[in-house]
């Protein structure tokens, strides 16, 4: 049953406009690829300081569910509460506000969090110098090089200077980065007494069960980790989907542009070869397909060279250790993949319809 | 089913309405039969196209009928006719309308999918046309690769790929020289003596009267007696022997052009263009 493809034919018999038309389709392609990319690779980092925690549950102000864009702030007593409760091994107050660093160099904006040494809310991992003493900070290491800072250097936030004891790793994304100072400099700084604004729990039983119980007992939210992650990703992401939408469907829009203007273009040179297949027989339905087979072939072609491109540019983003990493997942390849073949489809419409008006008696009249 | 392949009786088509309306054939009757060639002369303008436009049921007819086997083209409807086209018809056109991104091979291929030969089978059948006619060595060449006698020939091996009843030539030999016109002409006769198809060709091209068991006189959409025919003797075409056409006597003779041009060109030395009596 195999027949001649010509849609195939037609799309390479011209290469030059083939080529062009596969490359700028591949490269509005890439761009809703590398944006998805970009997104799920900030969603993994903009949960990191919830992910790399040791806390089991966290408890915050009375429906407060995430960090993002929101203020918690609890009674500091709660925390001798919880510690007295059964299944709790510790529990260790945090202060938290987003807030930004300034050098003199640049500012970049960050999570500050205050935390008590020795206790659960501090930096897990220094990649370089020391935890902050008194007066002193601890920023993420790209936020460092950003900002233009080394250890013994200052910077300010929370309205006051601080001295850089040292660096962590990987708590800067696309939106924020992360620094820790002393849980007592921070409630100096910012005035407040008895209040946290998280409190982290280590538990000894199931987590779910203790935090319900912490619930009933303080009537504040309590959260296992996974799930305050959980929440704290939808309300970010909640936050950006609609601007991710609008580029998604803006680069969709110029895949379908190209792939529109190509196939029309083409289909226009050849008006007279679909009178020729009319002449000879040729169903309006075949030539439909030829069409259609046409644009599929366009879009796939497009569609590998985004996904190759996609790959390759997130290979050069983790090797450029910039705080942009991209995440080519198989659900955003699979999004495109769908984007690609609506865009073809609605892209082969007009020619479509041209196609159809041929008359096949043209054949016998010269031009 | 008698010997007659195509009939067209009293075949008329008008464009147009009222003011602007135009009769382009009047009220035309013809029959081929089988293993017959069919020269369709004619000055331009006449209605050429048009009869072979109805004929090969590209275009309706106003009023008559054409019958194909038997079957009346009229009443067949709309979606029937394609197939009809791709089976029973053969096409062959001036300037050879191949399709450009196929091959030769693809290109014969093509007319064969269009009657439900596909895969293999269609490879083979086209192969062995173009080899037939001496192309074994173009099989993979798109047609800008091919000179235009390769080119006619893919598609004459297009037009026979379904063995076709009736093959519709139009002015099929009018952009090749005269050597290569000669050879198309051969393989269009050849399909009519040795498979019985019939052929009809329209065209100003004088030389394929050679091959022509009939050679029909259209003008203003109607036939006319072919004994009014003469050759202009400078650019070789066919005119109406008439009183209006331009003409000039010479030795007792009067020839006749298909332009005033032609008639001068001729009146500066005639023994230019007359063939030795000798
Ligand atoms: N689609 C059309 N609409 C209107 N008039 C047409 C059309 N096709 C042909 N005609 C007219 O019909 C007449 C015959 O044309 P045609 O069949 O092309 O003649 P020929 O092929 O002998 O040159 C001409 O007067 C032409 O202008
Ligand atoms: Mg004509």
């Amino acid at each position: 049953m195999k027949r001649v493809p010509v849609g195939r034919r037609n799309l390479f018999a011209e290469r030059r406009r083939a080529l062009l038309g596969v490359a700028g389709v591949g490269v509005a392609l890439l761009m809703v690829l590398a944006l998805d990319g970009i997104f799920a690779g900030a969603m993994k980092r903009v949960t990191a300081y919830i992910d790399t925690s040791p806390a089991d549950i966290i408890v915050s102000q009375r429906g407060v569910k995430g960090m993002h864009m929101t203020s918690s702030s609890l009674p500091l007593s709660a925390v001798e509460d919880i510690r007295r409760m059964k299944g709790v091994s510790r529990a260790d107050p945090i202060l938290f506000e987003t807030n930004s660093l300034k050098s003199p160099k640049a500012r970049a904006l960050s999570y500050v969090i205050g935390y008590v040494p020795g206790g659960r809310g501090g930096p897990v991992t220094i990649t370089k110098g020391r935890p902050p003493g008194p007066g002193e900070i601890v920023l993420d290491e790209s936020a460092a090089s950003k900002l233009g800072v080394s250890i013994g250097s200052d910077v300010s936030t929370l309205g006051r200077s601080w001295k850089v004891s040292g660096f962590t790793g990987g708590l800067t994304n696309i939106v924020n980065t992360t620094a820790f100072v002393r849980f007592d400099d921070y409630a100096a700084a910012r005035g407040t007494t008895g209040t946290a604004s998280y409190i982290l729990v280590g538990a000894e039983s199931p987590a779910g069960a203790v935090a319900r119980e912490i619930e009933k007992e303080t009537g504040l939210t309590a959260l296992p980790r996974p799930e305050f992650s959980r929440e704290e990703a939808k309300l970010v992401r909640d936050m950006s989907t609609q601007i991710m939408q609008i580029m998604t469907i803006a680069a969709l829009l110029i895949a379908l542009a190209v792939i529109g203007l190509t196939l029309y273009a083409d289909t226009l040179a050849r008006l007279r070869e679909v009178g020729v297949m009319k002449a000879l027989g040729t169903r309006t339905r075949r030539l439909a397909l030829i069409v259609l087979s046409q644009a599929a072939w366009m879009a796939g072609a497009a569609m590998a060279l985004s996904i190759v491109l996609a790959f390759a540019l997130a290979a050069v983003m983790s090797r450029a250790a910039s705080n942009i990493s991209i995440e080519v997942t198989a659900v955003s390849i699979a999004r495109v993949a769908i984007g690609a073949g609506v865009v073809a489809a609605i892209g082969a419409v007009a020619p479509l319809a041209r196609v159809a008006r041929v008359d096949p008696a043209t054949v016998f009249r010269r031009q | 089913m008698d010997d007659v392949a195509i009939r067209a009786e009293r075949l008329e088509k008008v464009f147009g309405e009222g003011d602007v309306q135009v009769r382009a054939v009047r009220g035309i009757d013809l029959e081929v039969v089988r293993g017959q060639v069919a020269l369709i002369m004619g000055p331009s303008g006449s209605g050429k196209t048009t009869l072979l436009s109805m004929l090969g049921a590209m275009l309706r007819p106003t009023s008559g009928k054409v019958e194909l086997d038997g079957v009346d083209l009229a009443r067949l409807p709309e979606s029937r006719l394609p197939d009809f086209r791709a089976t029973r018809f053969g096409f062959v056109f001036q300037d050879f309308n191949l399709l450009s991104s196929l091959s030769a091979l693809e290109n014969v291929q093509f007319a064969l999918n269009l009657a439900g030969t596909t895969g293999r089978k269609s490879r083979e059948r086209a192969e062995a046309l173009l080899r037939g006619f001496g192309l074994g060595h173009r099989l993979s060449f798109r047609p800008e690769k091919l000179s235009g006698g390769e080119k006619q020939r893919v598609a004459i091996s297009r037009a026979l790929a379904n063995e076709p009843s009736v093959i519709l030539a139009d002015e099929p030999t009018a952009n090749l020289d005269s050597k290569i016109g000669h050879e198309i002409a051969r393989l269009l006769r050849n399909a009519a003596t040795e498979e019985g198809r019939s052929v009809v060709i329209v065209s100003h091209d004088t030389r394929l009267k050679d091959i022509a068991d009939r050679v029909l006189w259209l003008e203003d959409g109607e036939f006319r007696e072919i004994n009014e025919m003469a050759v202009d003797p400078v650019c070789g075409m066919a005119v109406e022997r008439k009183p209006e056409t331009p003409h000039y006597q010479y030795e007792g003779q009067t020839y006749y052009f298909c332009s005033p041009e032609d008639r001068d060109e001729f009146a500066a030395e005639p023994t230019k263009f007359i063939p030795d009596r000798g």
